[in-house]
């Protein structure tokens, strides 16, 4: 062997240990730890603290092995591996040890759904997660998905627990724009301030207060504003809970893909990846966690919010008598080229937050016409327009024909413009006053290149779908050029513009980089405020125009008497409405509208007092509307109560009611010659039963009730309920209480000991009205259910609340809301009810914490 | 002469004239405890009093540190013209003018007020202060110069010894002050008791130009003040002992990580550096040694777990002070990075006493694996409470009957609670153990850093462990789940026993956590919380019986499931209790049976405390 290759042995081996885990011999590089080494070997051990980007940490305690030589049971995320060393990852003493750590983890996270016996059947038919406000277990969790506790204790297979949970009750945290913070979900592995110090050294959280009052926070507990976050999003990203989401992505679900693209809007031009759901952009997210590949919080949360906005520009437009009238591409671009052939100076301007291959494009239309180029930096509202002078002949008249890509003219240049075409992704009085508005598709819809102010020239990737009609703009331009007939500017796609651009130039930097504080954000894109787009942005100091604030609540309407959350996310309104207590009877619901302009949603009356003139309603927070309502202080106006809507439940009838389902007469079970009834009641379900019970005890029935919760801690309105019925029978889905299951477990122990039961009733959820039904299907026995489809009037006259009972066609709001459950269509009811799933996701209020009045 | 020499001469003849027995003069003791006590009242009523009478300018009046009997503070040590000197205990500012004019004026000492006398004699039924059962039993020498100096005069800690151990340890290589250290046996005073030489010897081993030296001052446990005292009394004996272990691993910088709510102690501490840097015990060449060396005072802010050794470090460093595992130890790579050697504040007092003295004389003291002596404060349900230093081996009965005078009132004695809150409670049946590292392992509780609680018949001991859980739960940092959710857990089961919703499956609960959280917690702070619950298991499990299956508190401590009654035949109607009941629960007229309203009572006991008839009953 030569010398040389000696040497290269020698450097090969060098650096290389042998281990022996779990019997099998591991090489491994020196300085790596134990969990490194046994990954590598293929031994799973499991962990939640731990993280490939992250410095060992050693919190969760999951990842514990034995070793040789060493005392009790060391953690292998912080134990250096040494040659020789002898380890275990699995004994029946490490399972026992583990099986508990998890247990003591999962008592301070909410657990129910993963000891839940109805888990499989629930995730079968509701496959999303509840759009809830604090996420009490994980059907409520928008990380449901992605869940590393999750993921852990499933595979755990662990079904009892033996200690209780304990529920620390924070408040669920939205008044920092971007991010939604619940840190009762948080088990403290603290990977979120571990990242925050890797990327930007001295961290804006870390783990604040001691004991069981320990929680991530900021110094002094300020907003995370104030704390010197810049949200780069890097905590949300490597949150293994769903204690950190983002926003506006958090309950879109898990993206089903990442592809590797760059930010536009500033000239810092980062490296980034988009995050997409079929077509559409949710995130986007650093390439990796490292300081360099952080991202600012216009590249992390603002530009899909961008991209996505309601506001976008998306059909071409044309000026008619006037007024703007929508046209297609044909008409539209002929009218462009009909203002471009008019005599005088032309000028395009272009932003440098397009792509090189939009500005080649304009800048060869440019010469074919023997326009001015003029190029505007990327964050500026047409301010530094290059080049000099340009703006001036703009202002003074002497150029008169003017294509704007983006928000770059004043007043005093509009008014001197006489043919203006604007090509952009968003309104603005520029494109208010044009002759020809067309719709550009832009940012992660144009694919392209882009050199950033370093001088590397990036990849922008097109990931999304443009809205309506936009297209890219080098594409307008070629389409502009074959209706002018001009040569040159032919081209099918971004990348064969791309091989003919030479000589252009990287972008002036920004003073400071937007990167390391949110006080460094530019404000502009195309020259429109972001702002103005993404409201959370005003947050940071940002520039808007002036805009009403906050959509004030209604001055005039119902007065709401008493509001309070009775269990974490399930608020009870008390609300005077005299012509509805007046009237009111078991079974009947209300449409409330916190707003103006809120949506119409229905709520069952809970409870009722005529003299008072007052109504009650338990109301869970599942979305926009029902956060509107909650989001009311006591002391404020509700502007809508229309009710009390939907038929009765028939109590003096012996027969099941308003003539649906075909329940025999109930014979006399007891001295007053009705009969048994047991009522379940689940989520708001629990305070909908309990005027039902009311009315069915005042009749004469015997009445038993049901109610269940995913733990005991989502129990309420008891002693009322005990106090209406003879018997209250409980039942959690993780079994700290009762029987343990749910309503449905109750109902078919009752049968099955012999009881005679004349009716069910079942109010709650879709999905646990359904299981009551099919459970109590084959004693026959009849079983009404309360239901809760989308509805709009509530008088029978839109049909949104359409259910099929037994092939036949019946409103929820007028034939209803009370169906015998054994006739239903529940497949029919479960599809139509997520029907606008996405349009309930758009519509959430991404701006930080709703602003309210009153009280 | 050498520079060492110098600063010895002249620190001897002030020490003489200090001692100089025809030249009256006043200590008192004024370390926390005297200071609580009003210490600094009296201090001034002396000055006023001397000044008054013209004597200031013939007498001195010093602060001393403390002499470890706290129960009878404020402990005031007056020598006369005559050369007597006598302790008076309990001092109050208005008794000075006579002590003044009796002992100081008259030339005879106040009988009456009179503790001991210090000079090894006694004095008309006032016993010497050396064969006082509090005292005879005891070995000072961590405590040596406590109340006997003072502290803020780096001449009287010179005189007597000081700092001759540094100048030897400084003619010694560095391997020879290890093995010094080694043969002395002396082991990590702190609480785990690791040797201190081997751990002095892993750093030394450990590779590095930069290493660092930290004394351990965060003194947290409930219930311990020993490092307080020694600080207070003799900051020099520990910054000594520090430069000694920087010397001997190679370092150049030392720490004293001591907490804020020591405001005297940091007080000492720095005025203490700034001699040793005005007199080259500090900075470079170090008595004209090639040894440089600095010490710096870093405050603590008073989290409990800045004790555990690598959350001190966090905190130097500027983090927030959590724990980390080890591997790597600190030897290997501790403060910022670097090898690091940690030493408690008793551990660096003996060690500056082992190298002045020799490790034979102090190996000399204690048992086979647990050399020297220990520092122990007692408190709790006991005659005597203050601080003492003993030999190792010195049987537990000797330390709770004997120094600390048996249990308060009269009552039975029922346990002690050694090693704080990682500490267990040894029943009366382990009584005759000797004190040493192994034989506390042994009966299940710690060494710890020394705090002692006595317990007699009316402590409960469910009660013991979910004060202690409390403790521990509140000053868990939170980071590993078994430390943050175990506590919480225990508490919870505790309370719900101590309320009278126990179950039995709540105590074969708590014994699994316990198990969970001794053998997966990161720390000592959680691998020990659950020994308070697990040794009052052990020993007591009776009294958590009875708490669950019969609703029931033995000792009658547990509000919730207590009951407080008047003895019809006892209760003589003297209405003394009436007026002490926070929520006019009592009734009766003089004379007559009084009685409980249970509604109102509150179970607070005041009314029992105030009986002199044993008349209110608990059960």
């Amino acid at each position: 062997m030569t010398k040389e290759n000696e040497n290269r042995r020698d450097e090969n081996s060098m650096g290389r240990i042998n281990l022996t885990i779990d019997g099998q011999r591991v090489e491994v590089d020196e300085g790596r730890t134990v969990l490194q080494a046994a990954t590598e070997a293929g031994i799973v051990i499991p962990t939640i603290c731990d993280h490939k980007d992250l410095s060992p940490f050693g919190a969760c305690r999951m990842c514990i092995v034995e070793i040789d030589g060493v005392r009790g049971y060391p953690t292998s995320c912080t134990t250096p591996a040494s040659a020789g060393m002898v380890v275990r990852t699995q004994s029946e003493e490490l399972r026992i040890l583990r099986k508990r750590i998890l247990e003591l983890m999962l008592s301070g996270h909410p657990n129910s759904c993963l000891v839940c016996p109805h888990r499989e059947q629930c995730e079968k038919y509701r496959p999303r997660p509840t759009k809830a406000g604090r996420s009490t277990r994980c059907g409520f969790c928008s990380n449901r998905d992605e869940c590393n506790v999750r993921t852990l204790a499933l595979a755990a297979k662990s079904q009892d627990l033996e200690i209780p949970t304990l529920y620390t009750s924070y408040n669920l945290e939205r008044s920092d724009p971007f991010m939604d913070r619940d840190y009762n979900l948080c088990i403290l592995c603290g990977r979120c301030w571990r990242i925050c110090e890797k990327i930007h050294g001295v961290p804006a959280i870390s783990i604040i207060n001691r004991g069981k009052w320990a929680r991530i926070g900021t110094a002094f507990d300020k907003s995370h504003v104030d704390s010197g976050c810049t949200f780069c999003g890097a905590c949300i990203d490597i949150c293994p809970t769903g204690t950190l989401t983002d926003r506006y992505a958090r309950w879109y679900g898990r993206p089903s893909a990442e592809t590797p693209s760059a930010c536009t809007l500033c000239p810092e031009g980062c490296s980034m990846l988009a995050l997409t759901q079929g077509k559409q952009l949710i995130a986007n997210r650093m390439e990796a966690f490292s300081p360099k590949s952080s991202l600012c919080s216009l590249g992390r949360f603002a530009y899909p919010q961008v991209v996505n906005s309601t506001e976008r520009l998306t059909r071409p437009m044309v000026r008619e008598g006037g007024e703007l009238i929508p046209a297609d591409w044909e008409a539209a671009l002929h009218a462009t080229a009909e203002l471009l052939r008019q005599p005088g100076r032309k000028a395009i301007l272009a932003g440098e937050s397009s792509t090189r291959e939009d500005r080649h494009l304009y800048s060869k239309l440019a010469d074919a016409l023997g326009a001015t180029l003029g190029i505007v930096p990327a964050v500026s509202g047409g301010e530094g327009l290059q080049p000099e002078g340009l703006m001036a002949g703009l202002k003074n008249g002497e150029i008169q024909t003017v294509i704007a890509a983006g928000d770059f003219l004043d007043d005093a240049a509009l008014n001197q413009i006489r043919h203006l075409v604007v090509v952009d992704c968003l309104a603005s009085t520029a494109s208010e006053s044009a002759h020809v508005v067309l719709p550009a598709a832009v940012l992660s819809e144009s694919a392209g290149t882009w050199r950033n102010a370093t001088g590397a020239v990036k990849t922008v990737a097109a990931v999304s779908a443009p809205p309506g009609e936009a297209r890219p703009e080098w594409q307008i331009v070629s389409d502009l050029a074959k209706v002018m007939g001009l040569d040159g500017l032919d081209y099918a796609t971004a990348s064969e513009i791309t091989s003919e651009i030479t000589g252009d130039f990287a972008p002036q930097p920004l003073s400071a980089n937007p990167r390391f504080s949110v006080r460094n954000l530019p404000g502009r894109f195309r020259g429109h405020f972001l702002a103005d787009t993404v409201r959370s942005l005003e947050a940071f100091g940002l520039p808007s125009s002036p805009h009403k604030a906050a959509e004030e609540i209604a001055a005039d309407g119902f007065l709401l008497l008493e509001k309070r959350e009775i269990i974490p996310n399930f608020h009870l309104l008390k609300i005077q409405a005299p012509p509805v207590a007046k009237y009111a009877k078991a079974g009947q619901f209300v449409i409330l509208m916190a707003r103006e302009t809120s949506e119409r949603v229905p709520f069952t009356l809970v409870d009722w007092n005529p003299e008072e003139g007052s109504i009650t309603v338990i109301i869970e927070e599942v979305g926009r509307s029902s956060r509107e309502l909650i989001s009311l202080k006591q002391g404020a106006k509700i502007a809508h109560v229309s009710g009390p809507l939907g038929l009765p439940f028939p109590i003096d009838k012996q027969a099941p009611p308003a003539g649906q389902g075909s329940a025999e007469s109930t014979a006399p079970t007891n001295g007053e010659g009705k009969g048994t009834v047991v009522l379940g009641g689940g989520c708001y379900g629990i305070g909908a039963i309990y005027p039902i019970a009311r009315a069915l005890k005042e009749a004469g029935y015997e009445v038993i009730c049901a109610i269940e919760g995913c733990n005991e801690h989502m129990l309420y309105m008891e002693n009322e309920i005990r106090s209406v019925c003879h018997d209250l029978l409980v039942a959690t889905k993780d079994g700290s209480r009762g029987t343990h299951g749910g309503v449905q477990e109750i109902f078919t122990g009752l049968v099955e000991s012999g009881r005679r039961i004349d009716f069910f009733i079942a109010i709650g959820c879709t999905f646990m009205m359904r299981m009551a039904s099919e459970a109590t299907q084959p004693f026959g026995i009849p079983t009404y259910v309360a239901l809760n489809p989308i509805m709009v009037d509530g008088t029978g006259m839109c049909g949104a609340c359409r259910v099929s009972i037994d092939g036949k066609t019946k409103f929820a709001c007028a034939d209803g809301p009370i169906f015998d459950g054994h006739s239903l269509d529940w497949d029919e009811l479960f599809s139509r009810r997520s029907a606008y799933s996405r349009e309930e996701i758009e519509a959430l209020p991404q701006a930080a914490e709703i602003v309210t009045l009153g009280g | 002469m050498s520079l060492f020499k110098e600063l010895q001469q002249q620190a001897r003849a002030e020490w003489e004239q200090f001692s100089q027995p025809s030249r009256p003069r006043v200590l008192i003791g004024s370390a926390t405890c005297g200071r609580a006590a009003g210490s600094l009242e009296v201090l001034r009523a002396f000055e006023t009093e001397l000044e008054k009478r013209g004597l200031k300018a013939e007498m001195d009046v010093v602060e001393v540190g403390c002499l470890g009997m706290c129960y009878a503070e404020v402990l005031v040590e007056i020598r006369g013209r005559d050369g007597k000197r006598v302790l008076y205990h309990g001092v109050d500012p208005r008794q000075v003018p006579r002590l003044v004019e009796s002992h100081l004026v008259r030339g005879e000492p106040l009988l009456t007020r009179a503790l001991a006398v210090m000079d090894g004699t006694s004095l008309d039924g006032v016993p010497s202060f050396d064969q006082m059962p509090m005292i005879r039993n005891q070995v000072r020498v961590v405590l040596r110069n406590c109340g006997v100096i003072d502290p803020a005069n780096l001449n009287h800690y010179i005189a007597r010894g000081g700092y001759s151990g540094l100048e030897r340890a400084l003619q010694m290589s560095c391997e020879e002050v290890i093995e010094e250290v080694k043969a002395s046996g002396v082991r990590g005073r702190g609480g785990a008791g690791f040797p201190t030489g081997l751990k002095w010897q892993f750093a030394r081993k450990s590779p590095g130009d930069v290493k660092y030296v930290i004394c351990n001052a965060d003194e947290g446990d409930p219930g311990a003040f020993m490092d307080r005292s020694v600080l207070e009394g003799d900051p020099h004996a520990v910054l000594e002992g520090l430069a000694i272990s920087g010397y001997a691993i190679g370092a150049s910088t030392g720490y004293v990580y001591c907490r804020a709510e020591y405001p005297l102690a940091v007080e000492r501490i720095q005025g203490a550096i700034a001699q040793m840097r005005e007199n080259r015990l500090l900075g470079k060449n170090i008595l004209g040694s090639d040894f440089s060396f600095d010490i710096q005072l870093k405050k603590g802010a008073g989290a409990f777990v800045c004790g555990e050794e690598t959350a001190l470090m966090q905190s130097i460093e500027g983090r927030r002070g959590m724990p980390r595992s080890r591997p790597p130890y600190p030897a290997v790579a501790g403060l910022f990075g670097k090898p690091t050697n940690i030493n408690n504040v008793e551990t660096l007092a003996a060690v500056s006493a082992i190298l002045e003295k020799g490790a034979a004389w102090y190996a000399a003291y204690g048992t086979e694996k647990s050399r020297g002596t220990k520092t122990f404060a007692l408190a709790g349900k006991i005659n005597r409470t203050g601080l003492i230093e003993v030999p190792m081996g010195i049987p537990l009965r000797t330390v709770i009957e004997e120094i600390g005078g048996g249990v308060l009132a009269g009552k039975k004695f029922k346990a002690v609670q050694t090693g704080g809150p990682s500490g267990g409670c040894i029943p009366a049946r382990h009584m005759d153990i000797p004190v040493d590292y192994e034989h506390l392992a042994e009966v299940g509780s710690i060494m710890g850093s020394g705090g002692m609680v006595v317990m007699d018949e009316g402590s409960c001991m469910v009660d013991v462990a979910r004060y202690f859980l409390t403790f521990t739960e509140n000053e868990s940092c939170g980071k590993c789940v078994p430390c943050r959710m175990g506590t919480q857990h225990l508490l919870r089961m505790l309370t719900d026993i101590a309320e009278g919703h126990g179950t039995s499956e709540q105590i074969e609960t708590m014994k699994k956590i316990s198990d969970t959280m001794m053998k997966a917690s990161l720390c000592g702070l959680g691998q020990t919380a659950p020994n308070p619950v697990l040794t009052t298991l052990r020993y007591f499990e009776d009294e958590y019986r009875a708490h669950v299956e019969n609703r029931k508190c033995p000792a009658g401590v547990c509000r919730e499931i207590i009951r407080f009654s008047v003895d019809a035949e006892a209760c003589t109607g003297c209405r003394a209790c009436i007026p002490v009941c926070p929520t006019e629960a009592i009734t009766g007229e003089l004379k007559e049976v009084h009685e409980i309203n249970q509604e109102l009572c509150i179970r607070c006991g005041s009314c029992r405390d105030v009986c002199k008839f044993d008349a209110v009953h608990v059960e």
